[in-house]
């Protein structure tokens, strides 16, 4: 909110300069964003008086004027016709600026020199449009800085007010704090109205409904109003708080509102059905034209205004366009006004502010609470002012329904708990002082049991924030100063910090992965519907948003993999053409029945593309290998034996599997490795995906060629990593190498021909290495040739050649009956 | 003998002297000091002295052979040293060709930032906590002490995902869910991705945060103080001026925005500090009443202190990242820097 430091000082005399004025108040929780002076973009302007007017000797349309300040005489070349000798007008010379950065030179209009220029309002920025120069007063002194002519030369305090200080949001409430702050006096201004009319009763009646969330309500009425322009000194303070001049009538109210933070409605008395004003809650199916031309739809919830026949506003929201203040350029012009002030409850009004998507000024400040003690004061000062500003007479007296007086709780504050919180010692006077400072009123109450002294406080209405012992202990600390709290660390019993299990894992897998040359990256949780829909089916119809930002990220994430698609999409177009990147996040599926929350899974899942990252060897593309090199590199860096565990995606119920290749993709399995063997075969747990992304995905993402993608379960690995390693001995006997090279059928797994080789003697079977794989000219097709080396090894004694062979033998027996394999080499006939 | 000896040593050192290559210099070696050479027939000419004679002729000989010995050794390691030296030189390679990295991936500066951060607070130790995204409005707002149809609502604008369910605002009700599990004395941060329902040039709908909160008996102010300037000393360095004002934020009363001077101008104002020469960097307060008895927590008994801080921020101050949503776009020309 702006503050005039001018009308601030209307409460303050002596109030410090605004620089300093706005450092207390940021120090003590009330911030103040900037200080800038009021019309700051108007500079070197002066006033000056026309001397003479004729006309341009060159241009029929443009005059050219003599006008004079306190010393000199210019020569003005002027394109308005609204002046004549002897007005007062605004002169910009050369070198003055105007709002905008506009800066005023000397310069030839149609061969005619312009010694300056004659400012309208819009040019001044003062009001958006004009018609003509501005034309001041005929008494305005000569020469002098336009600024301070006009009272312009103010500072405006942009002030940002935490929602629990309602109070402050007025001249008068940001004064009084002020005041307290600095020790400065806070003088009330006297409000007088001249209510010479008939009583109020006979004009109108008012009630508030029982059970109506509505705590006061007051009106007075004025009659024989003129509606038309506001007063100069209104309409300029109005606008430098940023709020429109409407009329005469609605200036004021909104003028009270700045001032005292209490928003009033002006009604049109005539139009008031019955003359009778009923404080309800709504009617369902009750229907409201407010101001802004829109019929609202009204529900029994809602706190109304009505008329005796139908609402005529929206309580502390917006007023009813058929009883609002009109100048009568469209229909009859209001004559009588009707004039309310009162205290609505604010939940119920931000409630209804929400629903009807409406906030104004006074529905900010009715739903964080007004000062009920200060309705009737605000009314009185709006009907003073309309009286005077606007005509007409104030009936005598007004109605205030005023049914529950509200009253602050008294608290005890004891000195030993806030010392004891703050850390600081609190001296009894010193508080007794700042209590008061705030309007508090402080009583001196027996102490405690332990003998240490308490205070019984009671806050001004104003300040309904102060309901218990902490808030009073906030605002001692809050006028102490901060500064003046030391610094000191806890004494504390010592506990150990830890991190949790997934943060750990994330560490590990955090330095593996950057490690191998991927970098993290980091993406909203939000995708569109589209993206969604790459999850294929994974999390049914997903955790959806119902106020989304935009469609574009309105659906939680199901899957990791389309987003970073859609990052390597971007990359391309920036050509970053070699791609590594993960991500960690979590993946959010619909929750099951009796789950408030959806589940919440953590995703380990990365992507690379391009070629394999070397300057003097041949630029080959990436091929499956790769990305299962990665997944195994990963898998063995935290702790879980590198498996071949991994089994075809293709036909397993996933909802990853159209993001990949067929062919080109698997499930990987994985079990826990106690003894630091492998994992049994057939064993292990579904953990994640890795492949070849499928074709149109390629195509979907504008790729050039194919990316490989990897999402892996982060629980699953968490499970299965963090089991205690167990040191297997060194083997202390020599190992024995064998060979064999063999054809067999392209379709056979070379993860079953290894599981069963394994499996054949886990005791002396060290160890399996595939070494050759070869499909081509050489042998039939359909058929490829591989080549394995077993290391037989035993922990109990060096193996004789009858044991290896014996072994050995079964190994080939093995792979030519269970696999039909034919042996090439490597076995004895 | 001697003149014979003095001789055929001199012959030896003049052709041993005269051998242009490692082979001829074998040669020579071989010619008088190998099982047939001139050295080894005059020690078979011995064998014809006696007595005295052949004690002082024997002793002339290996006095001869040793020193012939020495300057064969000598001329080869000679001829060693200079193949070595051919041998390096030829093996040469162009050192300012580029090695054969692999280039390391970055982690991204949030990452970076977040990890910093929970260091700091692990070694003063605090527990690192999680809770869910997706949170329940009842941990989200009302057990921090902010009630529906409250304007401090306005304060963080909300996703939701049904009426009572949203995507949590802050990490926050993180310290709710941990409060309601176990008892203090509590030291736990509780990092995280938090969403507001915000978007323009300084604000992201998805950002992270990082929570902290102290609670045991006798939890001051003025341990809130003394922990986040250890804090922000660690992180923006021991020189870095620090300044507590109040503020308000309905979880925690007092409340207390914490500054630090603008590491840009130092204070001189900028357009980052908007010219105040202060950055607003953490947000805290001692925990409230309300929050405490939310989790049945004895508040006479038991004091604490919670603190917030939005990582992107840090980062952006760190790194000098002057757009937020470069963050966001993963662009791995902005993702290598780091």
């Amino acid at each position: 909110m702006l503050f005039s430091y001018k009308w601030l000082k209307e409460y303050v005399k002596d109030l410090p300069s605004p620089k300093v004025a706005a450092d207390r108040l940021t120090m003590s929780g009330t911030e103040v964003e900037a200080v800038s002076e009021a019309c700051g973009g108007i500079k070197g302007v002066v006033t000056a008086e026309i001397v003479s007017r004729e006309r341009h000797p060159n241009a029929d349309r443009l005059s050219l004027c003599e006008v004079k300040t306190d010393k000199d005489v210019f020569s003005i070349v002027c394109g308005a016709t609204n002046m004549k000798a002897g007005d007062r007008v605004a002169l910009a010379l050369p070198g003055a600026e105007l709002p905008g950065g506009f800066k005023i030179k000397k310069s030839k209009i149609r061969g005619v020199e312009s010694g300056g220029m004659m400012c309208s309002e819009k040019e001044l920025g003062l009001r958006e449009t004009s018609e003509g120069i501005l034309i001041l007063p005929n008494d305005t002194p000569l020469g002098v800085d336009l600024r301070e002519a006009m009272g312009l030369d103010d500072a405006m305090l942009e002030v940002s007010i935490t929602p629990n200080r309602a109070d402050l949001l007025s001249i008068k409430g940001l004064a009084r704090e002020l005041a307290a702050l600095t020790g400065a006096a806070f003088t009330e201004k006297e409000i007088k109205v001249a209510d010479a009319g008939a009583p109020v009763e006979k004009s109108i009646s008012v009630s508030i409904e029982p059970g109506a969330p509505c705590g006061r309500y007051a009106v007075r009425v004025i009659e024989g109003v003129k509606i038309g322009p506001s007063q100069e000194f209104i309409r300029l303070r109005l606008e430098a708080a940023g709020i429109r001049s409407i009329n005469n009538a609605v200036d004021i109210t909104n003028y009270v509102l700045l001032e005292l933070g209490q928003p009033l409605h002006a009604f049109d008395l005539d139009k008031i059905s019955n003359r009778r004003i009923i404080v309800r809650l709504a009617k369902d199916g009750e229907q409201i034209e407010t101001i802004d031309n829109k019929t609202r739809q009204l529900s029994s919830d809602m706190l109304v205004i009505a008329d005796g026949v139908s609402p005529v506003a929206v309580a502390g929201v917006m007023g009813g366009k058929g009883s609002g203040v009109s100048d009568g350029t469209v229909g009859v012009g209001t004559t009588n006004i009707l004039l309310e002030s009162a205290f609505f409850d604010p939940s119920t009004v931000r409630r209804q502010s929400r629903r009807l998507g409406l906030s104004s000024d006074s529905s900010y400040r009715f739903e964080r609470g007004v000062d009920i003690d200060g309705v009737v004061r605000a009314l009185d000062m709006a009907a003073a002012m309309m009286k005077d500003y606007c005509g007409g007479t104030v009936a005598k007296g007004a109605i205030d329904l005023y049914p529950q007086r509200f009253e602050n709780p008294v608290i005890q504050f004891r000195l030993k708990r806030a010392a004891g919180l703050l850390g600081i010692s609190i001296e009894k006077d010193w508080a007794v002082k700042m209590f008061k400072a705030l309007g508090m009123a402080v009583k001196e109450s027996s102490s405690d049991t332990q003998g240490s002294p308490r205070l019984e406080v009671t806050a001004p209405s104003y300040r309904f924030d102060i309901r218990n012992e902490t808030d009073l202990i906030e605002e001692a600390a809050r006028l102490a100063g901060y500064d003046r709290i030391p610094a000191a660390m806890p004494v504390v019993s010592m506990t150990g910090g830890s991190l949790g299990r997934r943060t750990l894992i994330r560490k590990k897998i955090n330095s593996i992965l950057t490690g191998i040359g991927f970098s993290e990256v980091v993406n909203y949780s939000f995708v569109s519907p589209a993206l969604f829909a790459l999850a294929g089916g994974q999390g049914g119809d997903g955790v959806r948003l119902i106020n989304p930002l935009s469609e574009e990220q309105s659906v939680m994430r199901a899957v990791l993999l389309p987003s970073l698609l859609a990052n390597l999409q971007q990359n391309l177009f920036q050509k970053n053409e070699e791609a590594r990147i993960f991500e960690f996040a979590p993946v959010f599926l619909p929750g099951g029945k009796g789950s408030e929350l959806p589940l919440e899974n953590w995703k380990i899942s990365g992507l690379m593309y391009g070629r394999r990252v070397q300057w003097n060897g041949p630029k080959e593309p990436l091929d499956f290998y790769d990305v299962k090199g990665v997944v195994e590199t990963l898998l063995e860096g935290i702790g879980v034996e590198s498996p071949h565990g991994a089994e075809p995606l293709q036909g397993l119920d996933s909802g990853y599997a159209h993001l990949f290749h067929p062919g080109k993709s698997a499930a990987v399995k994985i079990g826990r490795t106690p003894s630091g063997g492998r994992t049994p075969s057939g064993g292990g747990k579904h953990c994640g995906v890795f492949g070849e992304t499928h074709p149109d995905m390629a195509a979907r993402f504008d790729l050039k060629g194919p990316a490989f993608l990897f999402e892996l379960d982060v629980d699953a690995l968490i499970d299965v990593s963090s089991g205690i390693k167990k040191y297997t001995p060194l083997a202390k006997f020599p190992e024995s190498s064998r060979d064999i090279a063999f054809i067999v059928n392209v379709a056979t797994p070379y993860g079953e021909i290894l599981n069963a080789i394994l499996d054949l003697d886990t005791k002396l079977i060290e160890n399996v290495e595939l070494f050759d794989v070869y499909c081509g000219d050489k042998i039939p097709k359909g058929m490829r040739s591989m080549a394995i080396r077993i290391r037989y090894r035993s922990l109990e004694g060096t193996l004789t050649q009858e044991e290896v062979e014996d072994v050995h033998a079964k190994a080939g027996k093995t792979l030519a009956e269970k696999f039909n394999a034919v042996i090439r080499s490597g076995l004895n006939p | 003998m001697r003149e014979r000896l003095d001789r055929l040593l001199k012959e030896a050192l003049s052709e041993l002297g005269n051998a242009a290559s490692k082979e001829a210099a074998l040669q020579v070696k071989a010619k008088y000091l190998g099982r047939k050479g001139e050295l080894s027939s005059l020690l078979k000419e011995l064998a014809s002295l006696t007595g005295d004679d052949k004690r002082g002729a024997g002793e002339l000989i290996n006095n001869a052979k040793n020193s012939l010995e020495a300057a064969v050794g000598v001329r080869l390691s000679g001829f060693d040293e200079k193949e070595m030296a051919e041998r390096l030189s030829a093996e040469r390679v162009d050192v300012t060709l580029p090695g054969r990295c692999v280039y390391p991936g970055k982690l991204h500066p949030v990452t970076q930032v977040l990890s910093e951060v929970e260091e700091i607070f692990l070694n003063l130790g605090f527990t690192i906590a999680e809770g869910p995204e997706v949170e329940l409005d009842s941990y989200n707002f009302e057990a921090l002490n902010i009630p529906k149809d409250h304007p401090a609502r306005d304060m963080q604008d909300t996703f939701y995902v049904s009426g009572d369910v949203l995507l949590r605002t802050h990490t926050s009700p993180v310290q709710i869910r941990v409060m309601e599990r176990a008892a203090p004395p509590l030291r736990v941060i509780a990092p995280g991705t938090v969403y507001r329902r915000d978007s323009d040039i300084t604000h992201t709908p998805m950002f992270h945060q990082v929570e902290g909160f102290m609670v045991d008996e006798g939890v001051t102010f003025a341990n809130l103080k003394a922990v986040l300037t250890h804090f922000l000393h660690r992180l923006f360095g021991e020189k870095t001026s620090v300044r507590f004002r109040p503020s308000f934020f309905p979880f925690t009363e007092p409340s207390a925005e914490v500054d630090i001077r603008c590491v840009i101008c130092s204070g001189k104002g900028c357009r980052v500090c908007k010219g105040s020469g202060w950055l607003e960097i953490l947000g805290a307060g001692m925990i409230h009443p309300n929050v405490f008895k939310s989790v049945n927590y004895d508040y006479e008994k038991f004091s604490g202190f919670a603190f917030g801080l939005g990582i992107e921020r840090i980062a952006m101050l760190k790194f000098g990242i002057d757009d937020l949503r470069l963050f966001f776009e993963n662009d791995l020309r902005f993702l290598r820097q780091f």
